[in-house]
């Protein structure tokens, strides 16, 4: 399997459960190391590289199953990721003031002094993503940030996902909300069986034969059209 | 939050307590009294290091004994060579910090109990070469000789001030951007590798200021007590009884906590000097039972049991919407992220 991401582009990733998306993720952010092949970003070898060290040159990601820190207030996890990030900050004020800027990006800033365990999952999505922008990332990987949430949250998190890359950011994007992933993206991979099965514009992959068999699966003659 | 009285008692009521510490000899000449009081700071100095690397990190060590003996020793050969005792102290910082990186080198790469388990081998390895090489006099102890009167309320005055210090330096790790990382990591070390955090190099850190405070409070021990016994049994310095001494400290104090370890040390302070002395025969079973009590009724130690109380003398004025900040380093420290 082999892609490239374009920049300030928001690049969704679908595919059937097992499919490797999440695994894609983890290599691409550190937690894995790879057997073979290699990741570039910007043309410069990333590969097997720690996480933290990644995090450093602009790659952040979220947890499909949300990983808050949950014994430490909602504004402390943001500022955690806001000191160790991409960019020096001055002081604790400056990081603090940076901090609850992102919450209330996300909507959070009502909830800033929480702890992290009382949120909501919802809102607990709504941090994953905050601490991954609060990093100062310019490469986000988002991994179902919408599982879970109702219609109006979802689209409230895709305006979200399109204002960070107006921004200048790009984006991966992993989601099973098909309807969701449609809207949002410029540019579709579908993975299946940790291969690539199709990339294009969201209406190309739409009419993709081979997609829609990897979803719906082979039409048969007792299934199939005309049975 | 608005400053109220409550707040501004909070902050006052260590630097009173202070005070009274300082001038404590000087309105009461009771020497015993002196005597536990200053093995008492020094108990609670280590108990304090401990948790930084025990408690806000998570990482579990059995082996304190190493960094407080090899601090012992330090000093010790540090003043018969005739140096300054701050001199000593600080050498004694020094090399326990080193044992510290060697230690945490190897281990910390590894996850689950492995540095826990390490930390058991490194203490029973570290007592058999201490009790066999020739140049501190093997089995036998080793003695410190320093020239000029011996003063206790010398030692009481440098134990309380290395004290106050520890306090400090516990406080600024645990209000730091450093110990904000550390208490990421003890929650969830991948999800702080994914924010920037380096699990590996942070809990290096966290174990090397821990060793270097340990290693002060085995020097002060050293110098009052003039020979160092480096056996297995009670009141060894490398006895895996000693590291367990530490690491209770915070245990029954509140882990994870500021003043967790300094309630805590005042605790095992007074147990090992006074019950020791008073019911020789039972006082380990005084011990076990305390600390039965302890974990079966307050895990969160001394400090949760405190906040406890104090929820209940004010049930008004607390705001809704679930736990709040500053409980969780000041008060409760709530376990449940914790990971061996």
């Amino acid at each position: 399997m082999s892609f490239e991401v374009p920049e300030r582009q928001i690049c969704g990733f679908i595919g059937p459960n097992g499919a490797g998306k999440t695994t894609l993720f983890s290599v691409i952010s550190g937690a894995f190391k790879p057997t073979a092949g290699s990741i570039r970003l910007r043309g410069k070898d990333i590969t097997g590289k720690h996480p933290a060290r990644l995090v450093k040159m602009g790659i952040a990601r979220t947890h499909q199953v949300v990983r808050p820190f949950r014994v430490l207030t909602v504004v402390e996890n943001v500022r955690l990721a806001v000191h160790f990030g991409r960019k020096k900050v001055a002081g604790a004020q400056s990081a603090q003031e940076q901090a609850m800027e992102v919450l209330s990006q996300v909507g959070l800033q009502n909830k800033a002094d929480l702890l992290a365990s009382a949120l909501s999952l919802g809102d607990q999505k709504r941090l994953e993503v905050a601490r991954a922008l609060a990093t100062g990332a310019d490469l986000l990987l988002l991994d179902e940030i919408c599982g879970g949430l109702n219609s109006t949250e979802t689209r409230s998190m895709l305006d979200l996902i399109q204002q960070i890359r107006d921004k200048g950011a790009t984006i991966m994007y992993v989601e099973h909300d098909m309807k969701a992933v449609m809207s949002v993206c410029d540019q579709i991979t579908v993975l299946d069986f940790g291969q690539k099965l199709a990339e294009g514009k969201p209406h190309e992959i739409q009419n993709n034969d081979a997609v829609i068999k990897a979803y719906l699966g082979k039409p048969t003659l007792e299934s199939g059209p005309g049975a | 939050m608005k400053p109220s009285l409550l707040r501004y008692g909070k902050l006052a009521l260590p630097f009173l307590v202070l005070m009274a510490f300082l001038i404590l000899p000087r309105v009461r000449d009771d020497q015993d009294l002196i005597r536990i009081l200053f093995a008492t700071f020094v108990w609670t100095i280590a108990g304090i290091a401990w948790n930084i690397i025990g408690g806000f990190t998570g990482q579990v060590s059995f082996g304190f004994a190493v960094f407080y003996g090899l601090g012992a020793y330090t000093a010790a050969l540090l003043i018969n060579a005739g140096r300054n005792p701050y001199f000593a102290f600080l050498g004694a910082a020094g090399i326990a910090m080193l044992a510290s990186f060697l230690v945490g080198l190897p281990t910390f790469r590894l996850r689950g109990p492995y540095f826990a388990i390490a930390t058991i081998g490194v203490t029973e390895a570290v007592r058999v070469i201490m009790s066999n090489v020739s140049f501190t006099g093997g089995a036998s102890g080793y003695r410190i000789t320093e020239y000029g009167p011996f003063r206790q309320n010398e030692h009481y005055y440098q134990a309380l001030v290395i004290l106050a210090l520890a306090v400090a330096i516990s406080a600024l790790v645990a209000y730091s951007r450093f110990g904000l990382a550390l208490r990421a990591i003890k929650q969830d070390q991948d999800a702080a590798a994914h924010l920037g955090v380096n699990p590996y190099a942070f809990k290096l850190w966290a174990h090397a200021i821990a060793a270097a405070l340990t290693g002060v409070a085995g020097a002060l021990h050293a110098r009052y007590n003039i020979y160092l016994d480096p056996s297995g049994g009670p009141g060894g310095v490398f006895a895996f009884q000693t590291g367990i001494s530490i690491l209770l400290i915070p245990v029954i104090g509140g882990i994870g906590t500021v003043w967790g370890p300094v309630l805590g040390g005042a605790v095992v302070g007074v147990v090992e000097e006074w019950f020791t002395v008073k019911f020789p025969s039972i006082h380990l079973l005084l011990y076990g039972a305390l600390l039965i009590v302890i974990v079966l009724l307050e895990p969160d130690g001394l400090v949760g049991l405190l906040h406890r109380l104090a929820k209940l003398f004010r049930r008004r004025r607390e705001d809704t919407g679930g736990p709040r900040a500053d409980k969780v380093l000041w008060g409760r420290s709530r376990l449940e992220g914790r990971e061996l």
